[in-house]
């Protein structure tokens, strides 16, 4: 060791170290909470939101508690954001009073900030909480299939409404052949009822649609991959027995990717020598989707297709592809953002003038979540779990920004009225409607 | 042998054995009494404490195999997901096996089958030293999820397994919107623990733990047998990760294997080091402190600047959001907890006078400077720095 | 046959990418014996700080060769100077407060720095992935120079990241070997205690290794972009993983054997995911990781104290 200076050096330095990491967050929050394009409120857990326009105009029967759980931290920060700021808008929209009541709205986050995926103690805390909470009527969420899978029993025992913008897993709400376990989905709802709905469609319609439509533009044979995940291999799965079905030569897969690796060429040379004319992936931006078509380029297949689900119908993919992306399809469970017409079409502007960015797919169904919940809570019109759970199933020609539908007696959506959509000179731009063939 | 000798009913005939019961007791009042007092006080965190102690009971595993043993383990997490398969094989009705197990039988073989995957994986790689011995660990720890996750046909894959069965006594069920029936099982299980580790320690086989870790060579000249005490500390903090796990799964009534992957490693790693490595209570206390860190106070940060800053009338601190820095807030915390007390927040009293032969006081920090000392080490780097091999 | 020339070929420039971020890791971990947790995120920083100097110099792979070289050299020199002084930093305010603290302290906060400094990423760049600009540009070199009939790919990337690794290895073991700071390199890593009774400012030297072990994350940071054009806050994670893998796998501190072990588990990786199913690929480079270790308990070279640094 290097001779020692006796001289005492008392700790200043990590005191100092200390209030400097306190006030650094502090300051980058206080630059972004300046600049216009910043989102507002995230979910500090204790303080709601009133996201009411005018407090003057508040209800006077009282307050009603609407919350949201899934990620707002890690990779799926910015969605979630996004799906945050569009339960805002829908409440915005009602001025935040319905039936006499104010609306408050508190976000919670299911993930935890080491892990930044979902994290089952948090969601399992937030639904214990939103029970235990006498002004919660409505728990908007999950964004995680497998989260909801440990909320729902939960919410189902205390007849608490739950709408989920996101979860895909058909198993959360009907039996598919193949797709699902065999107990399922009874196994969410102890209590016999069904508190828990869903406003997007769920991965076997998609994938259906998805095979077909793979069918229509041509391709013949197919090589399928998948991110593991619940939702990106379960639709890979309906993708590939659908192209099965429908006459398509599946040549591979589904295949999981490592979504962490940095590099997946090897891979596609596999496929490559396999010739296919179209890759399917099932899977997200978030897990890699736009290396893996940078890769799918790099091995030579440039004229081979690349089809993906909702979860890459996003700009931060064509960020993340690059001049790669041009030219990939992607389904979408609705109509595109930029395609609607209506109560759409003044969503999509709101949000892009109060955000200034582009809203993601899923904001789109987390403003529909949130407005047929704010619906339900208007026809049963007191502040009564039961009643709105039953309001919310039994909703009916709800005419939303996706279109008007109805929910089904799994409590899924009527809608099979699907998109698809292409990256032509750097922008998602809208081919075709698609129908789901239910 | 030296293992059974854990059974034996803790007579408190020794003024050293009285004087060992006392954190005990006190551990066992405080988990006790804290429902209430949380009650009392409206902090509602009963439901967090439930993860953030199935964490720390990983981590009391844990600290056997790196705290007494001086074994560094990165793949932890593999042994947990071994005791939540297990007991979700066992009892789920959704499982390749046929027929449901009672949760409780569940529970103690998910603490066998742990223990047993400790041995099997145990025995090849013990041999190595040192950072040999982490990698390998860490390779299980990305192994064993990843197997659970592409045995589709069994495990059910990414779709993972539910429900699970639940724990009940005298006909009452454990549900999983009960938190608080879950925190008294969690700490009727973590104080079976820490009783059966407390006794290990005190054995022969604790002081076997112990001598091997302060200086291999000498321990095995000393009659040791280094293999297979190396064996136990590894079989034993493995079975305690599969007590976590199958409660883990019981808890919430779905697992799937990305709840198992190198994150949980390196908390419970972070937990053990954080609160005092080979120091039960400072293990407790110190993975409650840092797992709060993570669940609790990055999260609420925000809400507490804001409430301040409305009593205090400081604008600035209303319009803070930490939302976007709850990462950055976890980690200067464990940096600022590390660098403020390097031995950890609670040292092991008996690992500071081993560390500090000659000096008086524990507290080898407590001038501000590191006193000069001896350097100290995991495990035996002499070995690695010259190349040699015992 | 083509097949497995191209898999061997990509799996090789996956080696070396990892080889690079090894180097640098193994020279920290030589010296102190730090599992530095923290390594991969200097990694990243550097590859965000290379590409904001592409982004904001604004040049893409239709700009000429002249001005796309003279941005890849800023680059490069902003990647490596940034990482280099950020891993520097990071020693001087924390490692060094516990160079005798127990051995797993300074484990916890570079766990901890790789936390903060996953954040900062974030607020740098966003949470998403994002796309680094291809500047080299995608010729292959057997087809397009060598005029070879063949449908194998080698090129003008991939050809670089080898060609930069070769002589980065061979520059730092040089230094190693014959510098003096080298020599102090090394004789601290041997017995801090001794060389610091040589004369041997220890903590000096244990700084300068942080700054080169952070030059090389940064070097290795703008290589990887260019290659594998892709850049996300997390991705340090996995690319520290695997250089702590490579590190251990070479021998401890043997420069040498950490490039050997990086390009080993690239071959395994892409061969795993070329002729086995891509979700094995992960378990089956850790088996082999496990069986190699388990039968060659002292690394692939064997822990050679005279590299040591």
């Amino acid at each position: 060791m290097a001779p020692r200076h006796p001289s005492t050096r008392p700790r200043r330095l990590p005191l100092l170290l200390l209030a400097v990491v306190l006030l650094l967050p502090a300051l980058v929050a206080c630059g972004e909470a300046s600049s216009p394009t910043a989102s507002s409120g995230g979910g500090g857990g204790t303080t709601p939101t009133t996201a009411s326009g005018s407090p003057g105009a508040g209800g006077d029967k009282g307050v009603i508690r609407i919350y949201s759980s899934w990620p707002l931290t890690g990779s799926s920060q910015k969605l979630g954001q996004d799906m945050v700021d569009s339960v805002k808008l829908a409440i915005e929209d009602r001025n935040g009073t319905v039936a006499g009541y104010t609306i408050e709205y508190v976000p919670l986050d299911d993930a935890t900030a080491a892990q930044g995926t979902w994290d089952a103690g948090k969601e399992a805390e937030n639904a214990n909480k939103v029970v235990a909470d006498p002004d919660a009527m409505v728990y908007i969420g999950t964004y995680n299939s497998g989260a909801a899978k440990i909320s729902i029993p939960i919410l189902n025992v205390a007849k608490m409404a739950m709408i989920s913008p996101a979860n895909t897993y058909p198993g959360l709400t009907k039996a598919a052949e193949g797709v699902v376990e065999a107990n399922e989905p009874d196994v969410y709802y102890p209590n016999g009822v069904r508190n828990y709905c869903r406003v997007c469609p769920t991965d076997e319609l998609q994938g259906a649609v998805a095979a077909n439509w793979a069918k229509e533009l041509g391709a013949q044979k197919v090589y399928v991959l998948d991110d593991t995940q619940l939702y990106g291999h379960g639709i890979a799965v309906v993708f590939a027995n659908t192209a099965r079905e429908i006459g398509l030569e599946v040549l591979g897969g589904p295949e999981g990717i490592d979504y962490k690796a940095p590099d997946y060429r090897a891979l596609m040379t596999k496929i490559k020598s396999l010739d296919p004319d179209l890759i399917y992936f099932g899977g997200l931006t978030d897990t890699n989707a736009g290396k893996l078509v940078q890769d799918m380029r790099a091995v030579g297949m440039t004229d081979v297709m690349f089809m993906g689900p909702d979860g890459i119908f996003n700009d931060d993919f064509i960020k993340a592809a690059g001049p790669a992306a041009e030219g990939v399809y992607a389904t979408f469970g609705g109509l595109p953002g930029s395609e609607l017409t209506g109560k759409g079409a003044d969503w999509y502007r709101k949000f892009k003038e109060k955000y200034g960015h582009e809203p993601d797919a899923y904001a789109a169904y987390a403003y529909e979540a949130a407005s047929v919940a704010l619906a339900a809570i208007e026809k049963a019109g007191v502040k009564d779990r039961e009643k709105i759970r039953e309001a919310l199933v039994n909703t009916k020609d709800f005419d939303g920004l996706l279109g008007t539908w109805s929910f089904t007696e799994t409590c899924d959506t009527t809608l099979t009225k699907m998109s698809g959509s292409q990256v032509k000179d750097g922008k998602w731009t809208f081919v075709k409607a698609l129908e789901a063939g239910v | 042998m030296s293992v059974l000798k854990v059974f034996v009913p803790w007579g408190l005939t020794t003024p050293e054995r009285r004087r060992k019961a006392v954190p005990f007791v006190v551990v066992v009042i405080l988990s006790l009494l804290y429902p209430l007092f949380d009650q009392a006080v409206g902090l509602n965190y009963i439901d967090p404490m439930v993860s953030i102690l199935i964490l720390v009971l990983l981590a009391l595993g844990l600290n056997i195999v790196v705290g007494f043993a001086g074994l560094l383990d990165l793949g932890y997490a593999a042994f947990f997901a071994i005791g939540a398969y297990t007991a979700a094989f066992l009892t789920s009705p959704a499982s390749p096996l046929p027929y449901g197990t009672n949760f409780w039988v569940a529970m103690l073989l998910s603490f066998f089958v742990a223990m047993l995957f400790g041995v099997i994986l145990g025995v090849p790689v013990l041999r190595l030293h040192g950072d040999y011995l982490a990698i390998v660990t860490l390779g299980f720890g990305e192994i064993v999820p990843r197997i659970f996750l592409n045995l589709e046909d069994i495990t059910g894959g990414s779709k993972g397994i539910n429900p699970i069965g639940k724990p009940s006594i005298f006909g009452y069920t454990l549900e999983p919107s009960n938190p608080v029936g879950w925190y008294y099982l969690i700490i009727c299980v973590g104080i079976l623990s820490i009783f059966l580790i407390n006794r290990m320690v005190d054995s022969r086989l604790g002081r076997a733990w112990m001598a091997m870790r302060e200086d291999e060579v000498a321990a095995a000249s000393a009659g040791i047998n280094l293999m297979r005490t190396k064996l136990l500390a590894f079989a034993m903090g493995a079975s305690f990760a599969g007590f976590a796990g199958s409660i883990f799964a019981s808890r919430f009534q779905f697992i799937d294997p990305f709840r198992f992957d190198f994150t949980i490693s390196v908390m419970v790693l972070a937990m053990v080091i954080l609160g005092g490595i080979g120091n039960i209570y400072g293990v407790i206390f110190g993975g409650i402190i840092m797992a709060s860190y993570d669940r609790f106070f990055a999260e609420r940060l925000t809400g507490w600047f804001h409430t301040v800053g409305t009593a205090t009338g400081i604008d600035l601190l209303t319009r803070i959001d930490l939302q976007n820095s709850r990462l950055f807030i976890f980690g200067a915390a464990l940096i600022l907890t590390m660098l403020l007390r390097p031995e950890g927040l609670f040292p092991s009293r008996r690992r500071a006078a081993e560390l500090h032969v000659g000096e008086e006081e524990p507290e080898a920090f407590a001038g501000g400077q590191p006193v000069l000392q001896e350097q100290q080490t995991l495990y035996d780097v002499e070995a690695e720095r010259t190349g040699e091999r015992p | 046959m083509d097949q497995l020339i191209q898999t061997l070929l990509f799996g090789l420039s996956n080696g070396f990418v990892i080889a690079l971020i090894a180097l640098g890791y193994t020279l920290v971990y030589g010296i102190i014996q730090l599992i530095n947790f923290a390594h991969g995120e200097i990694y990243m920083i550097g590859s965000f700080m290379a590409l904001t100097v592409i982004t904001t110099a604004g040049v893409s792979w239709t700009d000429p060769v002249g001005a796309r070289l003279v941005v890849i050299v800023l680059a490069l020199m902003a990647a490596m100077l940034f990482a280099g002084s950020i891993n520097f930093l990071v020693d001087r305010v924390a490692y060094r407060r516990l160079r005798r603290a127990p051995r797993l302290a300074p484990l916890i906060t570079a766990i901890g720095f790789s936390f903060v400094l996953q954040n900062i990423g974030i607020w740098w760049k966003g949470a998403r992935p994002l796309q680094f600009p291809a500047l080299l540009p995608p010729t292959n070199i057997l087809t397009d120079w060598l005029h070879l009939d063949t449908t194998i790919t080698f090129s003008i990337p991939m050809l670089f990241v080898m060609v930069v690794t070769v002589p980065l290895l061979l520059l730092l073991r040089w230094f190693v070997r014959n510098t003096r700071l080298g020599k102090a390199m090394r004789a601290t890593a041997q017995d801090r205690d001794a060389a610091a009774l040589m004369g041997i400012d220890v903590n000096r030297t244990i700084s300068l290794t942080f700054l080169l072990g952070g030059l090389m994350a940064g070097a290795a940071g703008l290589i990887n972009g260019l290659y594998n054009n892709q850049v996300v806050f997390n991705m340090g994670f996995f690319a520290g993983l695997m250089a702590f893998t490579a590190a251990v796998l070479g021998g401890i501190g043997n420069l040498t054997g950490a490039v050997l072990g990086g390009i080993f588990l690239g071959l395994v990786g892409a061969l795993s995911d070329s002729y086995l199913q891509a979700q094995w690929t992960p378990a089956i480079v850790f088996a082999v990781l496990v069986l190699v270790i388990v039968f060659k308990p002292s690394g692939l070279l064997g822990e050679q104290v005279a590299d040591r640094a």
